[in-house]
């Protein structure tokens, strides 16, 4: 098959030798395996290489064009924020916050140690990245307003690939509520293959947020590594309906006792989207907990997927690990494939999945209708009340309420 | 108000009732009783334009044909159905439900919809007339209410929708004496000469707190008696058998 990429190390600016040498590297190891394709076990529900090569003609790397967008904030409530555009820093705002508790700075790439290569998309990443951000809270600091990240692409990324690599550190009991908000509605095709390594210590929280806003023409690559320490707790919320193609692969390393993780899940797919959430949670320390509830809607001839995997180490006794999917599958051209697993080594644990696919129920809707609602608006208050409840455990009223409303119109639109 | 002339209905190839007729009037408290499988609630069911059942004959509501008319457009008309197993919803939060309820009927009437403040005033008065708890009114549309909850929840939305003809089917099922006062209080305060309801029980205890003007027997599928609120005094006693 004729190749459709054309990707050039040149572009990317300021690198030492060495740096251009480990680059070319990963390109080559990219340009030997191509796109992730379904003979892969953990892309087989998702051909990307040939989802793109059907989508695509001809895909380059990006060149940072140094323009900026207006920004346009949320105003639903207060929030500091860190602005990206095309992955690049731009801006960054925390004037809610103390000063000396945070630091925020571009991606260093020159302290990168190895990140774990886990498929092509990530060589692909190691070799063309430029842009990203580092964040890093220090002890003891609670911040007192939520972060947006505010991913931004200009609408001129035609045929193109983003990459970059972001950063987080929680230091010591140090808290943070972070929304990830993709807002683009650019009609031209374009891809986005981001690594984010987040590293929470001891007694550590954070609640991270993954929103998109509206629609495009985007296929998104996300991989996100969490590692936490004693006590510390990481709570996903992913909300991220309207890109054509996304697949979000979360790793969580629950590194020592008492850390807990939960992965909450709210998709309404419509048309011809692509979605798939991929978790491994490995439990390798002793009374860990972890949660996933991952829901779908898959309207038309859409596609949801979700792989998930629950490993727990031998010594990982009293570990309580339960993971949920349950899909409503309204056209009959929509597709749902789920593949949980549990890997167990240790003997005291509570481990446990359940996975279930189904229609809307009729009756409800009946009994909704009797009420003097029509059709309509009872399938979408159905579908809200399904999507709604994996919100219902975050505390922040006015973020909650926000959240509530964009999957409302996520909803709404179709 | 509402009159049904040999209506017929089946379903899965079940002919269950076979040519019902009935005459509600403005004012007037109709109960029908009957043996399981009788058509009870398949009569409950027709009336409220549940899919599934081909039916035969007229029903007529206030002079409008009700065959053309979905189960919504029945309900924005004045026509509420108590049902017997009110649906648990999970996600589907009950304020936001009645809300959604009351607004699209007021909307279909041409009537202002509520804005929540007025809203919330309202159904706090509502709800405190059948001794419901605000917080349940938070909770997820009837998950985890007891019977006695579903049922006084469903008490709740005929006051807060005021329709015209309001059927009750088994609503006495499984509430308790205290729970049965509350419900009949609820409906009785409710009756006037405006309104009219068809009450579907299969006992008398429900009717010595809310009092029919008529009894109706059915039997499979027809009215085979009718009678005065004497009726059912006297089926208490020697049951449906000496009838059917």
């Amino acid at each position: 098959m004729k190749q459709y990429y054309d990707f050039k190390i040149e572009k990317i600016k300021d690198l030492s030798s060495d740096e251009i040498d480990l680059r070319k590297k990963n390109l080559d190891l990219f340009y030997r395996y191509g796109f992730p394709n379904k003979k892969d076990e953990d892309w087989k529900f998702s051909d990307l290489n040939s989802i793109l090569s059907k989508n695509f003609k001809n895909i380059v790397n990006n060149v940072f064009i140094p323009k900026e967008k207006n920004l346009k904030l949320i105003d639903e409530f207060e929030h500091n924020f860190i602005s990206l555009l095309n992955g690049r820093l731009i801006s960054s705002d925390f004037s809610h916050e103390e000063k000396g508790k945070i630091s925020v700075g571009n991606f260093n790439f020159k302290k990168e140690k190895n990140l774990d290569k886990k498929n092509s998309l990530n060589f692909l990443n190691h070799a063309l990245a430029s842009g990203g951000f580092s964040l890093e809270i220090y002890e003891n600091y609670k911040l007192k307003r939520p972060l947006v990240i505010y991913n931004n692409f200009s609408n001129s990324l035609k045929e193109t690939i983003v990459n970059y690599k972001n950063s987080i550190i929680l230091n010591e009991n140090s808290e943070l509520n972070l929304i990830n908000y993709i807002d683009n509605s650019s009609k031209e095709n374009f891809m986005v293959n981001t690594i984010e390594n987040i590293k929470m210590k001891k007694d550590s929280f954070l609640n991270n947020i993954l929103i998109n806003n509206s629609k495009c023409n985007g296929y998104f690559y996300k991989y996100i590594k969490s590692d936490l320490e004693k006590n510390s707790q990481l709570e996903n919320y992913l909300i991220s309906s309207g890109l054509k193609f996304n697949k979000l692969d979360i790793e969580i390393n629950l590194n020592e006792e008492y850390s807990k993780s939960s992965v909450f899940s709210a998709l309404n797919l419509v048309n011809d989207e692509h979605q798939e959430i991929k978790t491994r949670i490995n439990h390798h320390a002793p009374n860990c907990n972890s949660f996933q509830k991952i829901k779908n809607v898959l309207n038309n001839e859409s596609k949801g997927v979700y792989q998930g995997k629950i490993f727990v180490k031998n010594i990982a006794q009293k570990t309580d690990a339960y993971q949920l999917s349950r899909a409503l599958i309204l056209d009959d051209a929509a597709e749902f494939d789920a593949k949980p697993e549990l890997e167990i080594y240790a003997d005291d644990v509570k481990c446990s999945h359940g996975s279930t696919s189904g229609s809307i129920d009729l009756d409800s809707i009946y009994y909704l209708k009797s009420r003097g609602i029509p059709e309509k608006d009872a399938f979408k208050m159905l579908i809200n009340g399904f999507l709604g409840e994996i919100l219902e455990k975050l505390t922040e009223e006015k973020l909650k309420n926000f959240l509530v409303k964009k999957l409302e119109r996520q909803i709404n639109e179709h | 108000m509402l009159n049904i002339k040999n209506l017929e209905a089946t379903i899965d190839n079940k002919h269950i009732l076979k040519g019902l007729n009935l005459n509600i009037k403005p004012g007037e408290v109709h109960a029908i009783m009957g043996p399981n499988g009788s058509g009870k609630s398949t009569l409950a069911n027709v009336l409220s334009g549940k899919n599934g059942y081909e039916t035969k004959g007229d029903i007529k509501y206030n002079g409008e044909s009700l065959s053309k008319l979905s189960t919504e457009e029945r309900a924005q008309k004045g026509i509420f159905l108590a049902f017997q197993y009110p649906l648990e919803i999970p996600g589907v939060n009950t304020n936001i439900f009645l809300r959604t309820s009351l607004n699209s009927v007021r909307k279909a009437n041409g009537e202002k919809e509520l804005d929540t403040l007025t809203f919330l005033k309202l159904i706090k008065e509502k709800a405190a007339e059948l001794g419901i708890d605000e917080k349940f009114l938070s909770r997820q549309l009837n998950v985890g209410f007891s019977g006695g909850e579903k049922k006084k929840n469903e008490i709740l939305q005929m006051k807060l929708l005021q329709p015209k003809l309001s059927i009750l089917d088994e609503t006495d099922s499984g509430l308790d004496i205290d729970a049965l006062r509350i419900v009949a209080d609820g409906v009785n305060s409710y009756k006037n000469k405006d309104n009219a309801f068809l009450i579907i029980t299969h006992y008398q205890r429900l009717l010595d707190y809310i009092k029919p003007d008529f009894i109706h027997v059915l039997s499979n599928g027809k009215i085979i008696k009718t009678g005065n609120a004497e009726l059912g005094v006297q089926l208490e006693k020697t049951g449906y058998s000496n009838l059917v």
